[in-house]
C-alpha cells in the first residue's frame, strides 16, 4: 500500500520528500548562516599525506584544506576564517547532513549511490584519482600492459582487488595475487620481494612509495585502471550554497587555465582581457547572483593560488609526494580539467 | 576560443594549433604583447670549457625521464614542449608520453609556437650571436663542438627559428629559466631524444596564458 502510493508520485516531489527527511537543521540558507557565523566549517580527513594534515606548527595544510580556505576567501573574505573538524570516514556524510559541517573536503569518491541515497550533492571534482601501480625500479617496465605475469600485493576484500582481477582478465595477462588483510601487510609483502607489484589508487601508492627506505627504487605506472573522482561535497538541500562551492573550484582552474595566480591577482585586476576581466568580477556581475561580492573568485586565488597552485604544493612533483599533474591536468595540457566558462 | 587573437590561438589550443600547421614555418611568437622573439642563434651556458659527462643522465625526481599519464590529440611521435613546466613530452600511443626535465628561456626569451624539426646535428659547434655578445662579452666568438661546449652533445634544431633543443654542459640547471629561449635537456637525456625524433618531427610549444 504505502509502496503504491510513492510509486504515483512524482520524481520530483519524491525528492522533496526524501531531502525533507534526511536533512533535519539544514534548511536555512548555509550561506546566511555562514555570514552570519563568521567562519566556515569545513570537514577533513584525520590525517592524510598531502591532504590533509596538522603541520608542526599545529596548522591544517593540505589539498583539501586549501579548498576550504579558497571557499572562506570567497565568501568570508578571509581564508583564515575556517574551522577545521577532521571526521572519520563513517562518520563524514553524517556530520554533513546534521549541519555539523557547511562543507566536506575529505578526499570522498563522487558515487551514485552517495548522491542518490543519501541527500549528499558533490560540487565538483578536485581531484582524479584512480587505481595505479607501484613496481620495482629493476622490472624495467613503463606501463601496465607489460605487467603480464607479474605478482601483485593487494588489500584483501576491497574494489581494488576487484579492479585489479577485471584488469588482467580484460588484457589477457596473467598474474599471481597476494592478498593481505591491510595496506599495510600489503606494502611489507612488497618491500619484502613477495611481490613485484602493489596496487593501490595512485594518490596512496605514491604516499606508500615515501614509507619505502629508498623510494627511488620503485615507480609508479602512468596507467589509471579506474575511477575515483574526489570531490567536496554540500548538502543537497541548499542549491545556492552547492552552487557557490561549485564555482569557487571552477574559479581556480579558470584561473589556472588564463594565467592568473596569487602572485599576478593585483596585476590581473587591470586586464583588459575579458575572460579575466570576468574572473576578476571587472565585469560580468556574476557575484551578485551568487550571494557574494564581485571579487569572491580573484579573492580566493590570491588567498590559496589557483588550482595548479594549490596542486603543487600540496601534492606536485616538487612536494614531498611528488605526484604528477596526470589526469589532474588541465584539458588543453594533457589532462582532463575543464571548467566551465564564467560568462 | 571564440576570438581570433593571434596571441591565444598560438598560446596552444589543440585545434587551433591544428589550423596553425597550414601556416608554418610562420607560426613562432614569442611571449607577452606584440613582443618579437630575441634575436638569437643559440642558447648559452655561461661556462664554455666546462666539461660534464657526455652520458649524465637525470635519474631522479620529476626532471628524469619517465613516461607519464598524457593525454593528446597529437599523433605519437610528437613533441610538445610546456615551458612553464619545464617538460618536455614525447607523445605515446595510450594516453602516454615520455616526458623529460628540460631548461628554458628566462623570462623574455620565452615563446610559443608550431615548428618542425628542420635538421639535427651532433656535437654542434657554437655561434653566440652578435646580440648575445653584447650582453655577454666575455663569450667566445666560435667554438668548436665537443664536451666543453654549452650546446652540449646533440641539437635539433627547430624550423627557421633561431631556436634549438640541445644538450648542456650545466646539467644542474634543468629545471630552470636561464637561457636565451632554446630548451636544454642534459647530455644523456639529449641524446636518448635525438634517437627518437626523426626530421620533420612536429614540435609544439607551448607558454603560460598571460594575463
Amino acid at each position: 500500500m504505502r509502496g503504491a502510493f510513492r510509486i504515483r508520485l512524482q520524481p520530483s516531489a519524491l525528492a522533496v520528500l526524501a531531502a525533507g527527511l534526511v536533512a533535519l537543521p539544514a534548511a536555512a540558507g548555509t550561506l546566511d548562516k555562514v555570514k552570519q557565523r563568521g567562519t566556515l566549517e569545513c570537514g577533513v580527513s584525520e590525517g592524510l599525506r598531502g591532504f590533509s594534515e596538522k603541520d608542526a606548527q599545529g596548522r591544517w595544510a593540505g589539498f583539501d584544506v586549501d579548498f576550504c580556505r579558497a571557499v572562506a576567501a570567497a565568501v568570508l573574505g578571509d581564508a583564515g576564517k575556517v574551522n577545521f573538524t577532521p571526521l572519520s570516514a563513517g562518520e563524514r556524510f553524517e556530520a554533513l547532513k546534521q549541519g555539523k559541517v557547511d562543507l566536506l573536503s575529505r578526499n570522498s569518491t563522487w558515487t551514485l549511490g552517495r548522491e542518490a541515497g543519501l541527500g549528499l550533492a558533490f560540487a565538483g571534482i578536485t581531484y582524479h584519482d584512480g587505481q595505479g601501480f607501484l613496481v620495482a625500479r629493476s622490472l624495467g617496465v613503463d606501463g601496465a600492459l607489460s605487467l603480464d605475469k607479474a605478482k601483485v600485493c593487494v588489500e584483501a576484500g576491497t574494489t581494488t582487488q576487484l579492479n585489479l582481477g577485471d584488469f588482467f582478465r580484460a588484457n589477457s595477462m596473467s598474474f599471481e595475487e597476494k592478498a593481505f588483510p591491510s595496506a599495510a601487510e600489503a606494502l611489507a609483502a612488497f618491500q619484502s620481494g613477495q611481490c613485484n607489484v602493489l596496487t593501490r589508487d595512485q594518490s596512496a601508492l605514491y604516499a606508500e612509495r615515501l614509507k619505502l627506505p629508498k623510494p627511488g627504487d620503485a615507480v609508479i605506472l602512468p596507467d589509471v585502471i579506474s575511477k575515483e573522482p574526489l570531490g567536496p561535497v554540500t548538502r543537497s538541500d541548499d542549491f545556492p550554497w552547492f552552487n557557490i562551492v561549485k564555482w569557487v573550484n571552477f574559479a581556480l582552474v579558470n584561473a589556472e587555465e588564463l594565467g592568473v595566480s596569487a602572485a599576478n591577482a593585483d596585476e590581473a585586476v587591470a586586464s583588459t582581457k575579458p575572460d579575466v576581466r570576468r574572473l576578476t568580477g571587472a565585469e560580468g556581475g556574476f557575484g551578485k547572483s551568487l550571494g557574494l561580492d564581485e571579487a569572491w573568485a580573484i579573492r580566493a586565488v590570491k588567498a590559496t593560488g589557483n588550482y595548479s597552485e594549490i596542486y603543487e604544493r600540496n601534492l606536485g612533483v616538487n612536494s614531498p609526494l611528488g605526484i604528477p599533474r596526470g589526469l589532474n591536468q588541465l584539458w588543453n595540457m594533457g589532462g582532463v580539467l575543464y571548467a566551465p566558462p564564467m560568462r | 576560443m571564440k576570438k581570433p587573437d593571434m596571441t591565444r590561438i598560438l598560446g596552444g589550443l589543440g585545434a587551433a594549433a591544428l589550423t596553425l600547421a597550414l601556416a608554418w614555418p610562420a607560426a613562432v611568437q614569442a611571449q607577452g604583447k606584440g613582443m618579437v622573439p630575441p634575436a638569437e642563434t643559440m642558447d648559452v651556458g655561461d661556462e664554455p670549457g666546462r666539461v660534464s659527462t657526455e652520458e649524465v643522465t637525470i635519474t631522479e625526481g620529476p626532471y628524469a625521464r619517465q613516461m607519464v599519464f598524457f593525454r593528446s590529440n597529437e599523433a605519437p611521435g610528437t613533441v610538445v614542449i610546456h615551458s612553464a613546466e619545464r617538460f618536455l613530452y614525447v607523445v605515446q600511443p595510450n594516453n602516454r608520453a615520455l616526458r623529460y626535465g628540460i631548461g628554458v628561456g628566462r623570462e623574455g626569451f620565452q615563446w610559443s609556437g608550431l615548428v618542425q624539426v628542420s635538421r639535427k646535428a651532433e656535437w654542434p659547434d657554437w655561434r653566440p650571436p652578435p646580440e648575445m655578445l653584447q650582453r655577454q662579452p666575455y663569450l667566445p666568438r666560435f667554438m668548436a663542438g665537443g664536451p666543453g661546449n654549452p650546446m652540449g652533445a646533440r641539437a635539433l634544431y627547430l624550423g627557421s627559428t633561431v631556436f634549438r633543443v640541445h644538450g648542456t654542459n650545466q646539467p644542474e640547471t634543468i629545471g630552470q629559466s636561464i637561457s636565451s629561449g632554446c630548451f636544454r635537456l642534459a647530455n644523456g637525456d639529449i641524446i636518448d631524444l635525438y634517437s627518437r625524433v626523426p626530421l620533420g618531427t612536429k614540435v609544439v610549444v607551448r607558454h603560460k596564458a598571460t594575463i
